[in-house]
């Protein structure tokens, strides 16, 4: 007697989210807080680089945004970008954060630019163009958001508010998605997301 | 605000969960699992019955599957493309996926048994997941800490237990859920023998009370072996090689042969090593530990003190001592990668070379070709991406004390690499990626890397923790060769056997708090938990989302005015509310000085590029500061300051889990999001810890934190790349857990209730008293400056 239960035909990626999935989540989600505390306690020391030019300050806010990015990218789920910065920036207000609660809807704006472009993928393509694509939608909202909506910088100019959104844009290309990519890339290697649906992007196609 | 005595349920329970079940049997007919990640099936072929009642040892070399096994009977495995089974696994003649709520599951790592910040939470998870009332819980609570012997108030943080009691809590939160069937999984491998006996004892008096079915898998098998009805052998690949009671398997015969050969620790077995003789201090001394005092964090708690240490060339020592007794933090001064709380460390002339004296004082480059330190878990010291990479990567980076010249030339290294891989059988696996090698391989692996650059010293914590015998025997034999080239060698370890195969010296670290608590790794309190006098103030008895309404309403105005008055009406309520938060103005600051830099940091670059008007103050050459600009910056920053500090107020009363209880019975969030965001957030106290683990263990291998920009960023990359990987394997078994537990369905209990009461009513209406008084205050005094404008 033998029956397999092999599955007959190959199925779709599945959109719900399992148990491990939640929890793998979170838990990416509570590491970026702890590297948010490690980067809140250091990144004004590198205030004076950007003096010269203030809004350039934006070219480091690529480090908040970088959990929506991941966090999609590791758990290929409707809602993972939005679920991973939204714990992120929960935990770095829990642990005190010089934006207070308002980190609360900064992560969830952002967290809704990274989304929408996953989503405008169907969530089936997690590839270099589509994690670069996301890092540029948070990128964007953020930015939109920090200039226009919470206008954190009523001093700026509109050159200088423009500047700072291409800049915090650039950022959230490169340090969101670019370096979220390549994460997501050597965790594969190391076996780490064999419970995942991202269990191969190390042997997947880059474009 | 939430308390266990108001009971509240969400849905009907389904009637079979509300009552314990009776014991549980298991058969499997021509079954087996096939990993998504894997090419062979972990099991294949497999027949197996057992009875309703027995407890049943599952032994097996590893890789025989027998983890799988037990997973899949807790309805852990799930089927997907890649992922399947073949033939059928019955409990009670049904199929597993039918059998929620009938079994349980223990797996070996204590940290991701736990699943709520407190004790009575934790026990109640399983529980409240399976729909059983909550006065019904409350009285199973009770019932299971007293069956596991854990004496402890429901209210008492989880993080602060140690190992065995973390284990013991697991198992309570089991019997909670009055499960038909057991499954242990390595349950005490991460335990000293004390707390393998304290696990032991708890699981075998609660099974004689339920009499559920107990199946279990551990590598040391003499605890256990004496409780067993059957044991059960599985073969690699295949179904079971043999079975029959404890005394049949393992008495001397054929079986027990084989299975010493495929390293498993049979009763009584110890890797034959003729017991290397203690010849004595011969060599020249290398390291010497003068009165010294260890503390994990600087200015932090002592947790040993007195120590005096001379360790010679040639000689091996062995450290013990209790939970909590300071043993690891004494190895990670001795190794130069903490600094010692007062007292000395000092390198002898010989080892020090011309250089300075403290090993703490070396850059990672120096130290790396002196003292090596082996970390208890191997993953923390790995930083390349192969195996051969990983050897050369010591040797490649070792200096001359005291220069910059590397210690090896590249074809040392080259042979030094050839010859570790030999050594160790490593040499299939050179190209492989060190995370994914066996548990084995990987301990080998992490000797061998330290051993790459030859340190004099080698330093080692826990080295046979969950290692076979076989591991074990080579481990011994490798440090041995060590020894006799003159390396010394200290090792961490309860393993008696290992310390005699070393011929070590004994130091014994006395337990200043005993085995209760863990002050070793810290109890961890703070981050993330309201502050005990916080917790009990008037915000903190209130519920999580009326203060969080409040703030919000309060810092409308903030948003979406830049002036000075509503600001500093609103950091002035704040200070004025700070006793309903427990708070004193000092212990505020000291909480709340990052958020006023910030401000000073904002208020500064407004100052700087602000609109120039009035009188110049101060010129910097491109920018200077004018009244009218130094007024923008000091609305700015007080903006700044007003928008933060009211989130103190509710950081500091609020508990995770009051929160998250609110989120998901009062906002309605879906409980799974919200129960896996604060399951995660139990583990940050954790990874943070991790964290400084990490950059010990880095330095350990020679990646400093001392460089260059450019290195300093690889080396900082490195690290969060490492803590990643920590934190997805946790996530992985605390998810496993959690659904042994039976979360993730649509209904469930809430023991702890969350309800709005008049003083909720009151705190949102103080919010929104507060930011209309603000908007009012701003258009009186004409300052109210709209930031869209």
């Amino acid at each position: 007697m033998s029956t397999t239960n092999q599955p007959a035909g190959p199925k779709t990626a599945t959109t719900s989210w399992r148990v491990v999935d939640i929890v793998i989540a979170a838990v990416i989600a509570v590491s970026s807080g702890v590297i948010f505390w490690a980067w809140n306690s250091t990144h004004h020391l590198l205030d004076f680089l950007f003096l010269a030019f203030p809004p350039s300050t934006a070219l480091v806010s690529g480090m908040w945004l970088f959990p929506a990015v991941l966090g999609a990218l590791v758990i290929r789920k409707p809602g993972a970008a939005l679920f991973c910065e939204l714990v992120a920036a929960m935990v770095s207000a829990l642990m005190g954060s010089e934006f207070g609660l308002t980190v609360l809807t900064s992560g969830l704006i952002q967290g809704l630019g990274a989304e929408a472009v996953f989503a405008a993928f169907r969530y089936r393509k997690f590839n270099l163009p589509v994690a670069l694509l996301a890092g540029a939608g948070a990128g964007l909202f953020g930015s939109v958001n920090d200039t226009f909506i919470f206008r954190w910088y009523p001093e700026y100019t509109t050159g200088m508010l423009f500047a700072y959104i291409a800049f915090m844009t650039i950022s959230g290309i490169v340090i969101a998605g670019l370096l979220s990519f390549l994460a997501t890339r050597a965790l594969a290697k190391t076996g780490a997301l064999g419970a995942l649906a991202s269990r191969k992007a190390a042997t997947e196609p880059i474009l | 605000m939430s308390s266990p005595s108001m009971l509240h349920r969400e849905a009907d329970a389904p009637g079979q969960a509300r009552r314990l079940s009776a014991p549980v049997s298991v058969s499997a007919r021509n079954w087996g699992w096939r990993h998504a990640d894997r090419a062979q099936p972990a099991l294949w072929g497999l027949d197996l019955d057992i009875r309703a009642g027995e407890r049943v040892l599952l032994a097996g070399p590893s890789g025989a599957g027998k983890s799988t096994l037990l997973y899949a009977l807790a309805g852990v495995l799930h089927e997907d493309d890649e992922a399947y089974s073949s033939g059928e696994l019955l409990l009670d003649g049904t199929p597993v996926a039918q059998g929620r709520g009938l079994v349980g599951l223990m797996q070996q790592d204590p940290e991701t048994q736990v699943v709520q910040a407190r004790v009575g939470d934790d026990v109640a998870f399983g529980a409240e997941n399976l729909s059983v009332p909550p006065e019904e819980i409350a009285r199973r609570i009770v019932d299971a800490l007293d069956a596991v012997g854990l004496d402890v108030p429901l209210e008492h943080p989880t993080a602060a237990l140690s190992g065995g009691q973390k284990q013991r809590l697991a198992l309570a939160g089991i019997l909670a859920m009055g499960p038909g069937l057991v499954l242990l999984d390595e349950p005490t491998a991460n335990l000293d023998p004390a707390g393998v006996l304290e696990v032991r004892d708890a699981v075998i008096r609660a099974l004689d009370a339920t009499g559920a079915t107990l199946l279990i898998v551990e590598h040391r098998l003499e605890a256990w072996a004496p409780h067993m009805d059957r044991v059960i052998v599985l073969e690699p690949g295949g179904g079971i090689a043999h079975e029959g009671t404890p005394d049949e398997l393992f008495g001397p015969g054929a079986v027990r042969g084989e299975l010493i050969s495929a390293g498993v620790w049979v009763p009584g077995y110890t890797p034959a090593i003729e017991a290397r003789p203690n010849t004595g201090s011969s060599g020249a001394l290398l390291l010497e530990a003068g009165s010294l005092a260890v503390a994990r964090k600087r200015g932090g708690p002592v947790a040993a003190g007195g120590l005096e240490m001379r360790v010679a060339a040639g000689e091996a020592w062995s450290v013990r001592g209790a939970n909590g007794s300071g043993k690891s933090t004494f190895a990670l001064t001795l190794g130069g990668l903490l600094p010692q709380a007062s007292g000395t460390v000092l390198a002898t002339a010989e080892l020090a070379a011309g250089s300075e004296a403290r090993p703490y004082h070396w850059r990672a480059t120096e130290l790396v070709g002196r003292i090596g330190s082996v970390f208890q878990e191997p993953e923390h010291q790995f930083v390349t991406n192969t195996v051969a990479e990983e050897l050369a990567f010591g040797p490649a980076h070792a200096v001359k004390p005291g220069t910059r010249e590397p210690l090896f030339t590249q074809p040392e290294i080259e042979s030094r690499v050839e010859s570790l891989l030999a050594r160790l059988r490593l040499g299939h696996l050179a190209e492989a990626n060190p995370f994914t090698l066996s548990g084995g391989e990987k301990r080998r692996l992490s000797v061998a890397t330290v051993l790459a650059s030859s340190p004099q010293v080698l330093i080692l914590d826990e080295p046979t923790f969950g290692q076979d015998a076989n591991t074990w025997r080579e481990l011994a034999l490798l440090l041995r060769e060590e020894l006799a080239h003159g390396t010394a060698i200290i090792a961490v370890t309860h393993d008696a056997d290992f310390a005699r195969a070393l011929g070590a010296n004994e130091f014994v670290l006395d337990a200043p708090g005993g085995r209760d608590g863990n002050p070793e790794t810290g109890a961890r309190p703070g981050l993330l938990q309201a502050d005990a006098r916080g917790g009990a103030s008037f915000l903190g008895r209130a519920n999580p989302l009326a203060k969080l309404a409040a703030v919000a309403l309060a810092t409308i105005p903030l948003v979406a005015s830049m002036d000075w008055v509503s600001s500093s009406l609103v950091v002035l309520a704040t200070i004025l509310a700070l006793p309903l938060a427990g708070l004193s103005i000092p212990r505020f600051l000291a909480r709340g000085w990052p958020l006023l830099l910030a401000a000073l940091f904002g208020a500064w670059g407004t100052a700087l590029v602000g609109n120039d008007s009035g009188a110049v103050l101060l010129d910097l050459g491109i920018f200077d500061i004018t009244e009218g600009s130094l007024a923008a910056g000091a609305a700015t920053g007080m903006r700044a300051f007003a928008v933060a500090i009211p989130a103190v107020l509710v950081l500091f009363t609020t508990d995770p889990t009051d929160l998250a209880n609110a989120l998901a019975q009062k906002a309605r969030l879906p409980h799974r999001f919200v129960l896996g965001a604060l399951a995660g957030m139990r583990l940050l106290g954790l990874l943070i810890e991790e964290w400084t683990t990490l950059g010990m263990a880095r330095r350990a291998r020679g990646v400093g934190s001392r460089g260059s920009v450019g290195q300093r960023m690889r080396a900082n990359l490195g690290q969060v790349f490492g803590l990643l990987v920590q934190a997805i394997r946790r996530a992985s078994r605390l998810a496993v857990t959690m659904e042994a537990k039976g979360f993730g369905t649509n209904a469930r209990t809430w023991l702890r209730t969350s309800a709005y009461g008049r003083r909720d009513a009151a705190i949102v209406a103080a919010g929104l008293l507060l930011g209309a008084a603000a908007t009012w205050a701003a258009l009186a005094l004409g300052t109210w400056n709209l930031v869209w404008t």
